[in-house]
């Protein structure tokens, strides 16, 4: 909650390209529902009138019954009135319907735009988006756009129909003081503009100190323990209390300015009252004003400080909602750089033997990560990449995913240049299990059945007992109905991979990447995630970034990458009589991986033999 | 405008009590006389109301009615201005008071909060939820501010309103006042009705907004297994349910509030129309003068409108006292006194431990350690070996106090470890996680953290160079000053082990605790690693949660942990004679040598 505040405004500002167009494209966003807009405008616009009316109503019942001691015409004109009161309140009930529901639409339209915008763009837009970011366009952002143009437009419209009926009510009654009174008006909203403009910015430095402390109680509780061990409680109080005071400071600002604004706006209007009374106090004699016409004009300009209030409202926010609506666009409009040339078709399969052809590639306007790339991989063969961080292993199978193409140079599937092909079809035919598994709310059920949608029961469970997932499973107590929590968390991280495997599995790829996780499970998890593996080897192309050393000497070829090149290349006995680089790679390897199993003391006692 | 110290400081432990009104208002001591007067003042501020309409009548009746004017014109119309300005400026001043008062309890909470939960054991830390504490000391307290801050002087207000205008009322005339709030009671009810149902409604639109927000953020996070496995259109799917059940509880809010608001309105309009009837038929008759008429239409619309608002201000204040009930269970909660004890050399330790058949157990017969007993001198290293859940880091987490042992005694320097007041204790040691925590500050507050004062440059490099991790600062865009976690760089495991190195360096601890663990580190920078930690370890009394035949070979002594107990303690060579578990451990050094041999004579 508090990571959205922080890129609420313009902590991240990405490169917004200025859209003239950004008023007409907020209007068209209400175009196809306009009749529930025209609808609610009408409303409220009757509803304005009938007000204004009623004030004139009062007039009358002064003037033309009490004044002149006539029943028949107060009964009258009281029976109108409570008639108008319904109709008025039917009205009100049309348009609170029409201006909420149709904002709830437009918000929702609007998300649903996004999301599925969103599902398109590339992985290139996320790797340089953060996540806050974009959350924070989906929910605040489209909330501050259905606002204006809804509430706002509303509030204007209530706002500018009040004024102008009661100047209109003010001119019949006398003209005269209606255009002394007219003479405060700029001033009005002049002011009123002027303090929400302050009220709004001072609202919205809360927001983000609140955001701050936050995030500050949140550090300290989650990091308790360094705070306990360091002793840092003095020094931590000491920089929070810094943040409650301005807190205070900014917070009781906000309050005392919007505590000001009505009192200075009912003060001016105040003066106006008294210069309309003092007039036509002295105008009494020759008849210029009536003890009704009194009556409506103090009505009129007491009443007058709520339209300017929301006039002043809505002009101060509408520069935010629009700065809102730019972010918003740019979202929409940015272009996902991978996507389905013209022509791009199924091809049915992709299985068949994979190429890299002097592929060049590299992030943004970084040096290239691969540069003049060639490999040549036959079907069904297993091939195992390793070699340091920053290499290029990732890279490649980025690539092969088509997460990102190649610069220069092509890739080719079963010898054809695989952007021919559309994404869905290389895609949903390539399994791939990440290193950090990612997992979605819900139970475990729906997670494998994310690898294929139609997949009964019975083949999920075979995905599960293949990997070795099913006994952990039906150990849960609702079995594979288990909730697994947000993004997984409820479940150890070799359960959440064993998962992510069998999701693989269900899936059936024709090619399988897999990013091997370097954090170790358990001997006997890790056991079960080798067989897991195995099963998928077995009948795909692979490629592997492998850190298991089982995983390495399964493989059919073994690519050494380094800076971007291959440095060596071929089965694990070739490469180990090498004595290279994979020699002192895989010593260390081995040594390594052998004393982590010290960690596991639970199964000393039955230790798995050290070699597979 | 700040706040006095005095009552800042105000310990709010005095603010129990079983009854949550009772609760609420001693959490405003300090603050009581301007809320106070902020309440007042709305009284008079509406009293200046009033007597703007009192004021009408008069203007009307004699200048109009009467013709007769016993006051020059000029002073009634002054005397609207100076209404005006009493009203204005009270009210004004009310909203400042009653900001400060919100504001300043608001702060004085927040304050609170964060340090009584920085001081409440680990015991207390260990079974709270992070997410629920944060919830409590953010949410919560802010609804108590909003009770302070809107509810109760509103509520305050709303009576007051209620209160003045109905005497101005009595005085016109006493069958009309009561005539004018026969629909305030049921007004009342269904207004009460209403918001109880909205909150709910609000509540399950405001679910729904969360789990929307959570299916996005998912989506987001995981957009690389979205695409592998090319279910963008299932994800649309999934993403428009939610959407679209958000987009329906916002309907049905708004059916409710479409209704409620028109409703009322009626209800309050009918009633105001049939006191314009009766004051009409008054006035023509002559009850009434005109003016009274004319005042009585203003007034009695600050009498019967304000009222719908009750509801709503009553449904929010209950939610208030349920916040303050869990604000207060935080509160309630004891503090680990840090500078309980009476023992604490200005030299500083010398770092010689002696545990003498101590225990530990978190509650009651569920016991986590027994008859730990061993001892080590200044400088030396321990190692400690043993299975998850075998005790080890509940030993060490004894040294800093950070859990009592239960009987036994511990000696530190030949003296009783209670007796060293828990800050004392803490300066002196140091601890290196497995997954050290690092704030999202710059590196260089990072690393200086540990000593809470500021250091020079050098210093700081020095330490950082020792710690193996100068080089890669350098290579930030920001350098020393590049952000750690969202809004900067994110460190691999390794990256962060190794700031936490360098903070511990800066410390300078006589005691350290190091949890040997390099499971996220890539191969290559072990060794980077292996270094910072030896630089860090020299001169230091050091305890180790070994996962590495290094750590423990070098050890001073070692001690193999089962279930809470010792089970076999000395050192290497020691404990290579004594067969049992620790020569089964070490049999894997020799067995990897000899594996790696085999494996590479086989390719051969």
């Amino acid at each position: 909650m508090s990571l959205n505040n922080y890129y609420e405004e313009e902590d991240f500002e990405q490169q917004t390209r200025l859209n003239r167009n950004v008023l007409r494209r907020i209007i068209s966003l209400a175009r196809p529902h306009w009749r529930w807009v025209l609808g609610f405008l009408v409303l409220v616009t009757a509803s304005t009138l009938f007000d204004s009316y009623f004030t004139y109503l009062s007039k009358r019942i002064l003037d033309e019954g009490i004044i002149q001691q006539n029943t028949p015409v107060v009964i009258k004109l009281l029976t109108i009135y409570g008639g108008l009161i319904v109709i008025q309140a039917s009205c009100v009930f049309g348009f609170i319907y029409l201006v909420g529901v149709l904002g709830e639409r437009i918000r929702y339209d609007l998300r649903q735009q996004m999301f599925i915008h969103l599902q398109e763009l590339s992985l290139s837009y996320y790797s340089r988006t953060p996540v806050g970011w974009i959350m924070a366009r989906v929910t605040s952002d489209t909330e501050r756009v259905a606002e204006l143009i809804t509430w706002g437009t509303l509030d204007a419209t209530w706002g500018a129909m009040s004024l102008i009926t009661s100047m209109i009510f003010m001119l019949i009654i006398n003209w005269k003081l209606a255009l002394i009174v007219f003479a405060t008006l700029p001033i009005l909203v002049y002011i009123g503009i002027e303090f929400r403009k302050r009220i709004l910015s001072q609202f919205r430095m809360v927001r983000k100190l609140n955001s701050k402390i936050t995030a500050s109680f949140n550090e300290n509780i989650t990091g308790v323990r360094v705070v306990k061990a360091l002793v840092r409680e003095r020094e931590n109080m000491r920089e929070f209390s810094q943040l409650t005071g301005d807190m205070y400071a900014t917070a009781f600002r906000a309050a005392w300015l919007s505590a000001l604004f009505l009192p200075v706006v009912q003060l001016i209007s105040a003066l106006a009252v008294a210069i309309v009374l003092y007039l036509s106090g002295i105008q009494v004699n020759s008849g210029g004003m009536s003890v009704g016409g009194i009556h409506a004009f103090v009505s009129y300009i007491t009443f007058m400080m709520w339209p300017i209030q929301d006039l002043a409202r809505v002009f101060a926010e509408m520069q935010h909602a629009i700065a809102s609506a730019e972010r918003i666009f740019s979202l929409i409009d940015s272009h996902p750089d991978v996507a389905d040339r013209s022509g791009a078709y199924d091809p049915g399969s992709i299985r068949g033997d994979i190429e890299f052809d002097h592929v060049t590639f590299y992030y943004d306007s970084d040096p290239p990560v691969l540069e003049n790339f060639n490999l040549e991989v036959r079907r069904g063969e297993t091939i195992a990449l390793v070699g340091p961080t920053g290499g290029g292993k990732t890279t490649i199978v980025n690539l092969l995913c088509r997460f990102y193409e190649p610069k220069r140079g092509s890739i080719r599937i079963g010898g054809r240049d695989y952007r021919d092909f559309s994404l869905h079809s290389i895609q949903s035919r390539i399994g791939v299990v990440l290193q950090t598994p990612h997992l979605f709310s819900g139970t475990i059920r729906e997670n494998l059945r994310y690898g294929r949608l139609n997949a009964t029961d019975e083949e999920i469970e075979t995905a599960a007992k293949l990997v070795g997932a099913h006994e952990f499973i039906m150990r849960f107590e609702k079995g594979y109905d288990e909730q697994v929590g947000e993004g997984g968390n409820l479940l150890s991280v070799g359960q959440k991979q064993l998962i992510s495997l069998a999701r693989a599995v269900l899936a059936k790829p024709e090619i399988f990447v897999m990013d091997e996780a370097t954090s170790s499970v358990d001997t006997l998890t890790e056991a079960l995630i080798q067989k897991g593996i195995a099963v998928l080897l077995k009948d795909c192309t692979s490629f592997i970034i492998a850190h298991r050393l089982s995983t390495i000497k399964r493989a059919d070829r073994i690519l050494v990458i380094e800076n971007g090149k291959i440095a060596e290349m071929g089965t694990h006995a070739d490469l180990l009589r090498q004595r290279g680089k994979y020699y002192q790679l895989y010593t260390r390897q081995f040594r390594h991986q052998m004393e982590q199993t010290l960690g596991a003391f639970d199964e000393l006692s039955g230790m798995q033999p050290l070699s597979s | 405008m700040s706040i006095p110290a005095t009552i800042l400081s105000f310990d709010l432990k005095n603010i129990q009590s079983t009854n949550r009104l009772i609760g609420l208002w001693r959490l405003l001591t300090g603050f009581r006389l301007k809320y106070l007067i902020a309440t007042l003042s709305l009284g008079i501020a509406a009293a200046a109301k009033t007597a703007t309409y009192l004021l009408l009548r008069y203007f009307v009746d004699n200048f109009f009615v009467n013709q007769f004017n016993p006051l020059p014109l000029w002073t009634i119309a002054a005397g609207f201005v100076i209404l005006a300005l009493v009203e204005g400026g009270f009210s004004f001043l009310s909203g400042r008071l009653a900001a400060q008062t919100s504001e300043g309890i608001t702060r004085r909470l927040r304050n609170y909060l964060f340090d009584h939960i920085q001081h409440l054991s680990f015991s207390y830390h260990r079974q709270m939820e992070t997410g629920e504490l944060i919830q409590r000391a953010t949410s919560d307290v802010d609804a108590i501010r909003r009770f302070f801050a809107d509810q109760a002087i509103n509520v305050g207000r709303i009576v007051m309103l209620f209160i003045i205008n109905f005497i101005a009322l009595l005085k016109l005339n006493v069958t009309l006042a009561f005539l004018s709030i026969v629909i305030i009671p049921l007004i009342m009810l269904i207004s009460v009705q209403f918001f109880k149902r909205v909150s709910k409604a609000y509540e399950a639109y405001q679910e729904q907004d969360a789990s929307l927000s959570t299916t996005l953020q998912e989506n987001l996070t995981g957009v690389r297994v979205v695409k592998a496995f090319a279910r963008q259109q299932y994800e649309i799917q999934k993403f428009e349910r939610d959407n679209w059940e958000k987009y329906q509880r916002g309907k049905r809010l708004l059916k409710m509030h479409s209704l409620f608001w028109p409703i009322s309105d009626t209800l309050c309009g009918l009633q105001m129309v049939v006191g314009f009837l009766v004051a009409a038929m008054m006035a023509i008759q002559g009850v009434i003068t005109p003016g009274s008429y004319l005042a009585y239409v203003g007034l009695v619309v600050w009498i019967i409108f304000p009222i719908r608002n009750l509801g709503r201000l009553i449904v929010q204040a209950s939610s208030g006292m349920i916040s303050y009930q869990r604000v207060i269970e935080i509160i309630r909660e004891e503090r680990e006194p840090l500078d309980e004890g009476d023992y604490q050399p200005g030299h500083g330790i010398r770092g010689e431990i002696i545990f003498e058949n101590v225990c530990f157990e978190y509650e009651h017969d569920n016991i986590v350690l027994k008859d730990i007993s061993f001892q080590c001198k200044p400088g030396q290293v321990i190692a400690l070996l043993g299975s998850t859940g075998s005790g080890k880091t509940t030993l060490v987490n004894l040294l800093p106090r950070f859990f009592d042992y239960t009987s036994g005694r511990i000696l530190l320097d030949g003296v009783e470890l209670k007796r060293y007041p828990r800050r004392y204790l803490r300066q002196q040691i140091g601890i290196v996680e497995q997954e050290p925590f690092l704030f999202s500050r710059s590196i260089r507050e990072n690393i200086i953290y540990s000593v809470g004062r500021d250091v020079p440059q050098q210093e700081i490099e020095n330490v950082a160079r020792a710690a193996a991790i100068h080089d890669v600062i350098l290579s930030f865009p920001n350098r020393y000053d590049t952000m750690i976690g969202e809004k900067g760089v994110t460190l691999s495991g390794g990256q962060k082990q190794r700031v936490a190195i360098a903070r511990t360096l800066l410390k300078n601890p006589r005691i350290l605790i190091l949890d040997d663990s390099t499971s996220s580190v890539d191969v290559e920078t072990e060794a980077e690693i292996r270094e910072a930690l030896n630089n860090l370890m020299r001169n230091r009394t050091t305890f180790i949660i070994a996962h590495r035949i290094q750590s423990i070979m070098n050890a001073d002594l070692i001690l193999v942990m089962d279930q809470g107990r010792i089970v076999q303690k000395g050192t290497h060579e020691e404990l290579l004679t004594q067969g049992g578990f620790y020569q089964k451990i070490f049999d894997i050094q020799t067995r990897i040598e000899e594996e790696l041999e085999r494996e590479i004579a086989s390719v051969a």
